[in-house]
């Protein structure tokens, strides 16, 4: 590129900034677009790459560059990227106080006009996944695929200790008993990775915790942290470690080593996304998918919260505001998110429930994995994960002190009591 | 040397055959011995002094990546800093590790080193070194990764070797303990780290002239009489030389807890280098991030400064 | 082991000692130098094994050997990023050698045989450099490497290897260019030799053990250096070893016969490295520790 060029390139950049894209904007099918995806793992890698080839061989005149993380990496790649101020054109977001980050910074671009409600691309997708990322009443994301947690099990492992799919808490601590009794690890947990435990509590909490008290402790301006059920999911999980688990050990565990030892048919439980349903039973595991099951984790009884809620949320992209060329990167999410590749998503081995409608074809999916996207629908209320709803310190709060609850270390009150302090400390 | 001085003109960079046919005054020509540490100087003044000094500008300020925008905030990182229980749980990790790589890796591998030079031939001397040091040359991520995978408790080696021992009580997830954490971590880095520390020492004992052992030996000195009228006063300076490396080391250390723990459970095995690091790069606290970055500075420069006084004092000594 | 015990005279030094109480602390002492030996190799043999073995040996049947010897994972590895990994590991250190040894030489040279005003200065400024922790350094070093656009290459990782080697290494070469006597560069320089002459052909060659000893220990930090490889690398064709196994490990943590594979991939070639070499290595640390 000459020097002028670079120059128009630059201004260009500037002008995007601002804050409509016009969506009927002619697409200029030159450049290269760069992506941030959340697909870094082995099994889902191939997802983009072949979006990516395929996309390209349409407009020969496009590059694309994949920069795929994973779970444990994402964050701190975004991170470093937005300090860096290279945010990629298309980046991956969580919905929640992450993707908030991005508004707040004025980094993502403002869909509403291209999939805000009434918009002929927003009105193929479900539409509580497109209003997840709503902040401040305009539209910044694009939602991939949805996701919830779910306790898969071994139906041969149930079988084998006499029990049955639990429906109350107290019956899922029986459960594992008599499962423990019949010689298996009734869940297995790692919890090095502090977030996985974190999980559980997310879903405890919305048993326990009212939801509009829930939603007010996510702000830290209006965050109290003194409603009783937080303590009482803590003592919930306390119990649940102590039955179902290796106890305080699995903090040396990694969540890694749990989903395997699941699918070699040593536990008979495995708290997991649906979008891992599709890794933990394989045809090539000793849990095959016919043998693979899942159940909400159960509520407990007369808990004071929503029994009917589910923890998860829809996950999905937003563009950058600086991207050279948004238009570019809106028709290459528009490919994306179409039909056919949503059902390819769906499908295995990615397993990810595209957030499309009609993007899932049951005929080609894992039936667990569509039973589970009945369950996301029927869920009065999607509660999001703790640690990408919260303000990063007060989430930091919750890991490490949940680590030190789960190893024995910490008490529920010394838990609340740090959240606490980590939530007065940001609204400050 | 008359040929050489007919060859072509040399290409490095502290080339002087073009300038010394210049008639320079000896001032001048002293300027221009410069060049030859020109640009040592420029790239270590670059990139490890100044940011250094740039880290204090940073620690002084708060920052939020994600608008841009940039506070200054006087002391209160610092204040931060002495209220924040983690720090006080990673200094005394760190110290834990100096201690503990003290006693291993400087007085361990002083006596490792001497029981060497004392029973082993020579082609031996140089095996029992080799294979020693080989874990020091492997990368830390290496190392680390393969420690985390012995101390897990179901595939990890180290519970099954307990409980074929009968030991089998004493198992445990090492690494997810809050307890023995930060300890599984250490001694995994005394593993690593002693072969160095020995192949040093044994050359310092071989250096110690062989007639004070004999002569030793006449006056009818055992073997750990030697020892410690000999040998240990005669590497006095490599040993004081390696206690101050080893703590300062200790103060940096980084690699082998991110691989291990990354500073879990609870923070329990959290030391500054990493807590910075979850600070500045994953929680995007900059300034916070920076002031730990000063804390380390300062205890690091007490050790440098205790060096130099220690190497100046020996020298004076000697 | 055995032939040591029975052979006390040829140990260059040790008289033997005859006493039966000697023998056994002498059999004490040699077992223990292989009960170490062991505990050293051991966990590295049990790495190698795994990257034959499959997960399922791997969890129920740790310490038996593999079923069968199979490369798979090896392989598997080696095309999952560690031929990448091992590309950027060469680069870097590669470059950064070259950098690092010539800058530090030239430094050495100038502070041993040339009078620079401010000497004693220089000296410090240079070796002081060994005080100051690349860990400090970090978060500013983050925001000159993005604006100088070095952000996420090899050059970032050159840069900062040759930085911060250059005050240790020129603090070994100094030491040992001090040693070195002076008689022959003063003939040269009667003779009218340029000072970059004398450098090349005199002094340079002198120094040619405490350079390998530099050489090998830059190689042992570049090839292993973790910190500012995960902080200032982002994608997978500049990544070095160290943090492409961390990044391997994440994305394929439930297959560890491949990560096992790559980390005795990476460890493999230092190893050798040190073997072909350590007899230069110790040599040049001999003549240059002490002084």
């Amino acid at each position: 590129m000459t020097r002028i060029t670079t120059i128009a390139a630059l201004l260009a950049a500037g002008t995007a900034l601002a804050p409509c894209t016009a969506p009927a904007q002619e697409v200029d099918y030159s450049g290269t677009l760069s992506i941030l995806t959340k697909f870094g793992m082995q099994r889902l890698q191939p997802y983009f790459t072949d979006l990516a080839a395929e996309y390209e061989a349409m407009h020969p005149d496009v590059t694309i560059e994949l920069i795929q993380e994973d779970d444990d990496s994402i964050k701190g790649k975004t991170s470093t990227l937005v300090a860096s101020n290279a945010i990629p054109d298309i980046f991956f977001s969580w919905t929640g106080t992450w993707g908030g980050n991005f508004v707040r910074g004025k980094r993502a671009a403002d869909l509403t006009d291209i999939i805000g409600p009434g918009t002929d691309w927003g009105k193929t997708f479900a539409p509580a996944a497109v209003d997840a990322f709503v902040y401040d009443g305009k539209y910044y994301g694009i939602p991939l695929y949805l996701d919830a947690k779910f306790m898969g099990y071994s139906k041969p492992v149930f079988a084998e200790a006499g029990v049955e799919v639990p429906e109350t808490f107290g019956a899922l601590l029986s459960a594992c008993d008599a499962i423990r009794a019949a010689g298996y690890l009734p869940v297995s947990f790692g919890n090095k990775e502090p977030w996985a435990g974190l999980h559980y509590l997310g879903q405890l909490l919305a048993y326990n915790v009212p939801r509009d008290v829930l939603e007010a402790d996510f702000d830290p301006a209006t965050a109290s942290y003194d409603n009783p059920g937080y303590l009482a999911a803590l003592g919930q999980f306390a119990e649940f470690e102590e039955h179902c688990t290796a106890g305080p050990d699995v903090n040396g565990i990694s969540y890694q080593t749990a989903i395997q030892q699941l699918s070699d048919g040593k536990s008979a439980m495995y708290y997991q996304e649906i979008i891992e349903f599709d890794s933990a039973a394989r045809p090539d595991t000793a849990l095959t998918p016919e043998e693979f099951g899942f159940f909400p984790l159960p509520a407990p009884e007369g808990a004071a919260g929503d029994p009917m809620a589910l923890e998860g949320a829809p996950e999905g992209y937003m563009i950058s505001s600086a991207s050279k060329n948004i238009p570019l990167a809106v028709d290459f999410m528009k490919f994306a998110t179409s039909q056919a590749n949503g059902r390819t998503l769906s499908a295995p081995p990615y397993g990810q429930p595209s957030a499309v409608i009609g993007g899932s074809d049951p005929e080609s999916m894992n039936p667990s994995v569509v039973a589970g996207l009945d369950a996301i629908a029927e869920a009065s209320y999607l509660v999001p994960w703790l640690d990408t709803v919260n303000h990063p310190r007060v989430a930091a709060a919750w890991l490490s002190e949940f680590q030190g609850f789960a190893g024995g270390t910490s008490s529920a009150e010394e838990v609340m009591a740090a959240v606490r302090k980590a939530a007065m400390s940001v609204s400050n | 040397m008359a040929r050489t001085l007919s060859l072509p003109i040399d290409g490095a960079a502290g080339n002087g055959s073009v300038l010394s046919g210049l008639r320079l005054s000896p001032a001048a020509r002293r300027f221009l011995a410069w060049r030859w540490v020109a640009l040592a100087v420029l790239i270590v003044g670059w990139f490890v002094y100044y940011p250094i000094f740039d880290n204090f500008r940073v620690s002084m300020t708060s920052s939020d990546i994600f608008t841009g925008e940039v506070r200054n905030v006087g002391l209160e990182n610092y204040r931060r800093l002495a209220e924040d229980p983690v720090v006080l749980g990673a200094l005394a990790n760190n110290l834990a590790y100096a201690v503990l790589s003290i006693v291993f890796q400087v007085f361990g591998a002083f006596v490792l080193a001497s029981i060497i030079e004392d029973i082993a031939t020579r082609r031996m001397r140089n095996i029992w070194r080799a294979v020693y040091f080989i874990p020091s040359a492997i990368s830390t991520t290496v190392t680390g990764l393969l420690f985390y995978f012995i101390y897990q408790p179901d595939i990890g080696i180290l519970d099954g070797l307990l409980t074929a021992l009968g030991l089998g009580h004493w198992s445990r997830a090492w690494l997810g303990d809050a307890s023995t954490a930060i300890y599984a971590i250490i001694a995994m880095s005394q593993w690593q780290g002693f072969g160095y520390s020995t192949l040093l020492f044994t050359i310092a004992i071989q250096k110690i002239p062989r007639d004070l052992y004999d002569a030793a030996r006449m006056d009818g000195a055992g073997p750990l009489r030697q020892l410690w009228s000999i040998t240990l006063p005669m590497t006095r300076e490599m040993t004081g030389m390696m206690i101050i490396v080893t703590i300062t080391g200790a103060f940096q250390v980084f690699n082998e807890v991110m691989v291990m723990t990354a500073g879990g459970p609870n923070n329990s095995s959290q030391v500054l280098g990493t807590w910075l690091y979850q600070m500045g790069f994953s929680q995007n606290e900059m300034g916070y991030a920076a002031a730990i970055g000063s804390l380390i500075f300062a205890v690091t420069m007490a050790c440098g400064l205790a060096q130099l006084w220690y190497t100046r004092r020996r020298r004076v000594a000697a | 082991m055995t032939d040591i015990s029975h052979m006390p005279a040829a140990a260059d030094d040790a008289v033997p000692a005859r006493a039966p109480w000697a023998l056994l602390g002498r059999a004490m002492l040699q077992a223990l130098l292989v009960a170490i030996a062991a505990l050293v190799l051991y966990p590295l043999i049990w790495m190698a094994m795994n990257g034959f073995r499959s997960n399922a040996e791997i969890f129920n049947s740790p310490f038996a050997l593999p079923a069968h010897w199979s490369f798979a994972a090896y392989a598997a590895a080696w095309q999952n990023g560690v031929s990448q990994f091992v590309l950027s590991s060469l680069v870097v250190t590669g470059v950064s050698i070259v950098t690092t040894v010539f800058i530090s030489a030239w430094a050495a040279y100038g502070l041993t045989r040339t009078t620079i005003p401010g000497q004693p200065l220089v000296v410090g400024f240079i070796l002081g450099g060994m005080m100051l922790s690349p860990t400090v350094a970090l978060v500013p070093l983050v925001r000159m490497m993005q604006d100088f656009g070095l952000y996420n290459t090899h050059w970032a990782l050159i840069l900062l290897y040759t930085a911060f080697r250059v005050p240790f290494t020129t603090f070994l070469i100094r030491a040992y260019m001090l040693d070195l006597p002076r008689d022959l560069d003063e003939a040269a320089r009667m003779d009218g030799a340029s000072e970059g002459q004398i450098f090349r052909k005199i002094i340079l060659p002198l120094c040619r053990p405490i350079l390998v000893s530099c050489v090998i220990l830059h190689v042992l930090f570049a090839w292993n250096e973790y910190l500012f490889a995960m902080i200032f690398t982002n994608s997978p064709e500049t990544r070095t070893l160290p943090v492409g196994l961390t990044s391997l490990m994440s994305k394929h943590g439930t297959d560890f016969a491949q990560v096992f594979a790559a980390m005795t991939i990476s460890a493999l070639p230092i190893v050798i490295v040190f073997f072909l070499t350590q007899r230069y290595f110790i040599r040049g640390l001999t003549e240059g520790i002490g002084k």
